[in-house]
C-alpha cells in the first residue's frame, strides 16, 4: 500500500477498504443470522429464484451503468476489492470444511452451542456465506462487463471464459440449489412404481413409471482371512492380510500360515451340526460360495482341512478353525456391479426398455434415473432395486458455466500468465 | 507386478533421476541430464504400468496408489521446469521430494487390492484423478520456489525471473486443477446425482482453488510484494495436503462418501 498517507475512505480505495467492506457483510450476515436463522431452502425455489436472479441482474447492471465511471466503480472492479472478498469466502469455506454438516431440511437437533447460532452447522445457507457469495458474484458481474470495454485482443478470449463462466455456473447453482429435486423410489422385480419419497419421508407421484424387469448383482471373486475368534479381528493386526481366490490349486502365506485352495464352489449348500458339516454343490437362490483349504502353519503343526463359506440370508457363514484362538475366514465378498434392466412408462404412453448402473444414469421426462442401492440383506439375491431420481431444472446453466470454464482452464494451460512489460 | 517389486524400480529410478539431477549442475549438456531423468521416469512408469496390468483396474484408489502417480508426476514437472528456464536446481529439488513420497510407499506399503467399486468404474476416474496428480506435482515444484526464494531472501539474483517462473508454473497448475475439479464435478453429477454437494473433499477442492486465484489475481497488482506471493503459494499448497489426504483426518470427514482407501 504505497498510498499509506492517505486517510481510510479517502479515495482512491485500497486493501483497506476492501477488508472493511467484506468484514461489514460478513457482519451484517451475521447479525442477519442471530436473528433470522439459517435462510429457509425455500426462499430460493421457484419462482422466489427467478425475481432474486432479476433484481440482482438489475442491480448489477444499474451499479454498472452508474458508477463504472466514478472511483466506487472501478476498485468495485480491482484487486483490492477482490482479494478480501476471496479471502473471506476462503474462511467460511474452511469452517465449512472442519466442521461436519447437517443437511437443512432435516430436523435432528444441532448441538446446543455457538456454532449452531452462527450457523455453521449449516454453513452453505447461513447468511454470511450467501451474502459474501452474491457480494463475489457482484464483483465478478461487474469486473466481467468492465472488461468490454477495453480494447479486446485475442488473450481476452481466456479472460471472458474465466470470468463469465465462473458467474454463470455460480449464479446458476445458487439460484437452482433449491429447485432441484431428488426422490428415491424402491422397485420388486416385475413391478411398476410411480412414486418417489422425498428426502423427509412424503410420497410424490411422477409423471413416470418404471418396471424393474430384473435386477443383477455381480461379486468380486471370494476371499480369505485369518481372524482372531474371540474378537472377531482380521490378522495381522497392524495390517490385516487378505488373499482374493484366483483359482484352485493356489497356494498363498496369508498372517503367517500357508492355505492352499483345494476346491470350489460358486454355488453351493452348507448342511452342518454339531459334529459334520457337508458342503454340496446347489444351483439354486440362496446358495453360498464356499472354499475347501488346507492351511499348515509356520513350524510343521499338522495342516488343518476344511471348508470355509461368507453364507447368504439362508444358510449362516463357516470358518475353518486353525487352533484354539484362530480361524480362517471368508468376509463378504465385494460389490464389482449391479444393474436393473427396466422398461420406463410416460404419462403420454412411451414406452422405453433401459439398463440402469451406477454411474450411467437414464433420462426421462426432466428426470435423471440413477443407480441408488438395492435390498443388502439378500445380496446378490435382492429382487429389489432402488433407484435415485433428480431433477434440476438449472442444470444446463450450470453446465454452460462449467463447459465455459473447461475452456478457460485450457487456455490458462496453454497461454499462461501475461508477460510482463518490465 | 506387486508391490514387492517397487523397492526395485523405485530404486532405479531414483538412481536415474539422482544422476540426472547432479549432471544438471555440471557443464554437461542438458540433453544427458533430461536422458536420465527421461529413463527414470520410463523405469518408474513401467512399474505403474505393470501395476495397472496385475490390478486389472488403472492404479488410482488407494493414498499409496495416488502417491505413486505424484511421485511419477514431480520429475516430470521437474524436467519441464529444467528445459524451459534452465533452472539447474529444479531437478534436484523435485527428485528429493519425489523421493520422499516413495520412502512413504516402501515403509507403509499398500495390500495389493483389484478391488474397485461401482461408484470409481467410470471414465472419469482416470483423467480426474492423474491431471489433479499432474496438477499436486506441479505445484509441489512451485512450492519448493517459494521456501528456496523465502530462505535466499535477499541474495536472490534475478527475483524478476524466478516470479516470472512460478507465475508459468502456477497458471499451468491452477489451470489443472480447474480442469480436475470440473471433471469431478461432471463425473460426481454422473455417479451421485449432484455436480456439487460440498463433500468435504469437494469444499477442500475449492478452498485450494480459491487459495491459488489469490495468488494469481494478488499477482496482478504491480505494488505487489513478492515474499507475500510466495507466502500465499505456501498456504496454497498446505490446503492442498489437507484436501488430498488431510480431510480423512478431519471432523467433517464421517461425511465424506469420498474415500476410497479401506
Amino acid at each position: 500500500m504505497k498510498n499509506s498517507s492517505r486517510h481510510i475512505w479517502e479515495q482512491p480505495w485500497g486493501y483497506r477498504e476492501g477488508i472493511l467492506i467484506a468484514a461489514g457483510i460478513g457482519l451484517s450476515g451475521l447479525i442477519l443470522q442471530l436473528f433470522l436463522g439459517n435462510i429457509h431452502p425455500t426462499l430460493f425455489a421457484a419462482p422466489l429464484n427467478l425475481i432474486i436472479g432479476a433484481l440482482f441482474m438489475t442491480g448489477l447492471l444499474a451499479v454498472y451503468l452508474l458508477a463504472r465511471k466514478r472511483p466506487l466503480g472501478r476498485w468495485l472492479t480491482s484487486v483490492a476489492a477482490t482479494l478480501p472478498a476471496l479471502a473471506l469466502f476462503l474462511l467460511l469455506s474452511i469452517f465449512l470444511g472442519v466442521i461436519p454438516q447437517f443437511p437443512s431440511g432435516s430436523e435432528t437437533a444441532l448441538p446446543d452451542n455457538l456454532f449452531t447460532s452462527l450457523g455453521w452447522y449449516r454453513m452453505t445457507t447461513s447468511w454470511p456465506f450467501v451474502l459474501i457469495c452474491f457480494y463475489l458474484l457482484l464483483i465478478l458481474g461487474l469486473t466481467t462487463l468492465r472488461h468490454t470495454t477495453r480494447k479486446q485482443e485475442w488473450r481476452d478470449i481466456g479472460f471472458y471464459l474465466n470470468h463469465l463462466g465462473l458467474f454463470i455456473a455460480l449464479l446458476g447453482g445458487v439460484l437452482g440449489s433449491a429447485d432441484m429435486e431428488r426422490l428415491t423410489m424402491r422397485v420388486q422385480e416385475g413391478q411398476v412404481e410411480w412414486r418417489g419419497t422425498t428426502a423427509t419421508g412424503a410420497l410424490k407421484e411422477l409423471p413416470l413409471a418404471i418396471q424393474l424387469d430384473s435386477f443383477l448383482l455381480e461379486e468380486y471373486p471370494p476371499k480369505l482371512v485369518v481372524i482372531e475368534h474371540e474378537s472377531g479381528r482380521m490378522l495381522p493386526t497392524e495390517r490385516p492380510e487378505s488373499y482374493m481366490f484366483e483359482g484352485v490349486g493356489k497356494t498363498t502365506d496369508l498372517a503367517g500360515y500357508t492355505v492352499e485352495i483345494l476346491e470350489y464352489l460358486p454355488h453351493a449348500a452348507i448342511f452342518s451340526n454339531d459334529s459334520i458339516t457337508r458342503v454340496v454343490p446347489m444351483l439354486m437362490e440362496g446358495a453360498t460360495a464356499a472354499l475347501r483349504v488346507r492351511v499348515t502353519p509356520e513350524g510343521g503343526a499338522a495342516p488343518k482341512e476344511g471348508w470355509v463359506s461368507n453364507g447368504s440370508y439362508l444358510y449362516p457363514h463357516s470358518l475353518l478353525r486353525i487352533d484354539e484362538t484362530r480361524s480362517l475366514a471368508m468376509p463378504l465378498q465385494e460389490v464389482k456391479r449391479y444393474t436393473s434392466h427396466v422398461t420406463l412408462y410416460t404419462e403420454e404412453g412411451h414406452t422405453r426398455k433401459s439398463l440402469i448402473e451406477v454411474n450411467h444414469p437414464v433420462m426421462m421426462e426432466e428426470w435423471m434415473i440413477y443407480q441408488y442401492s438395492y435390498d443388502d440383506t439378500m445380496g446378490k439375491y435382492s429382487d429389489t432395486s432402488v433407484f435415485e431420481l433428480v431433477r434440476d431444472p438449472w442444470l444446463k446453466v450450470v453446465y454452460t458455466g462449467i463447459f465455459m470454464l473447461l475452456a478457460g482452464a485450457l487456455f490458462l494451460f496453454f497461454a499462461g500468465p501475461k508477460k510482463s512489460r518490465s | 507386478m506387486s508391490w514387492d517389486q517397487f523397492i526395485y524400480f523405485a530404486m532405479g529410478a531414483l538412481l536415474l533421476w539422482g544422476t540426472g539431477a547432479a549432471l544438471a549442475y555440471s557443464p554437461a549438456r542438458k540433453i544427458i541430464s533430461t536422458l536420465f531423468t527421461l529413463g527414470g521416469l520410463m523405469l518408474f512408469f513401467a512399474f505403474i504400468a505393470g501395476l495397472w496390468v496385475s490390478l486389472e483396474r488403472p492404479p488410482l484408489r488407494t493414498m499409496g496408489e495416488t502417491r505413486l502417480w505424484y511421485s511419477f508426476f514431480l520429475p516430470v514437472a521437474g524436467l519441464l521446469t529444467y528445459l524451459r528456464w534452465n533452472y539447474r536446481w529444479i531437478l534436484s529439488f523435485t527428485t528429493i521430494l519425489s523421493a520422499v513420497f516413495i520412502m512413504v510407499n516402501l515403509l507403509n506399503p499398500d495390500i495389493h487390492n483389484k478391488v474397485l467399486m461401482p461408484a470409481l468404474q467410470s471414465p472419469w476416474f482416470a483423467p480426474h484423478v492423474i491431471i489433479y496428480m499432474f496438477s499436486y506435482a506441479i505445484l509441489g515444484a512451485v512450492t519448493l520456489i517459494a521456501i528456496y526464494y523465502l530462505i535466499r531472501g535477499k541474495r536472490i539474483k534475478e527475483p524478476a525471473r524466478i516470479m516470472e517462473m512460478t507465475d508459468n508454473l502456477v497458471y499451468a497448475g491452477t489451470a489443472c486443477i480447474t480442469l480436475g475439479m470440473l471433471m469431478g464435478a461432471i463425473w460426481a453429477k454422473e455417479a451421485w446425482g449432484h455436480y456439487w454437494s460440498w463433500d468435504p473433499k469437494e469444499t477442500w477442492a475449492a478452498i485450494t482453488w480459491i487459495g491459488y486465484l489469490i495468488y494469481i489475481h494478488y499477482r496482478l497488482k504491480r505494488s505487489s510484494s513478492n515474499k507475500i506471493a510466495m507466502v500465499i503459494l505456501i498456504i496454497a499448497f498446505v490446503m492442498l495436503q489437507i484436501c488430498w489426504y488431510g480431510v480423512n483426518y478431519l471432523p467433517s470427514a464421517k461425511q465424506s462418501i469420498h474415500t476410497y482407501s479401506s
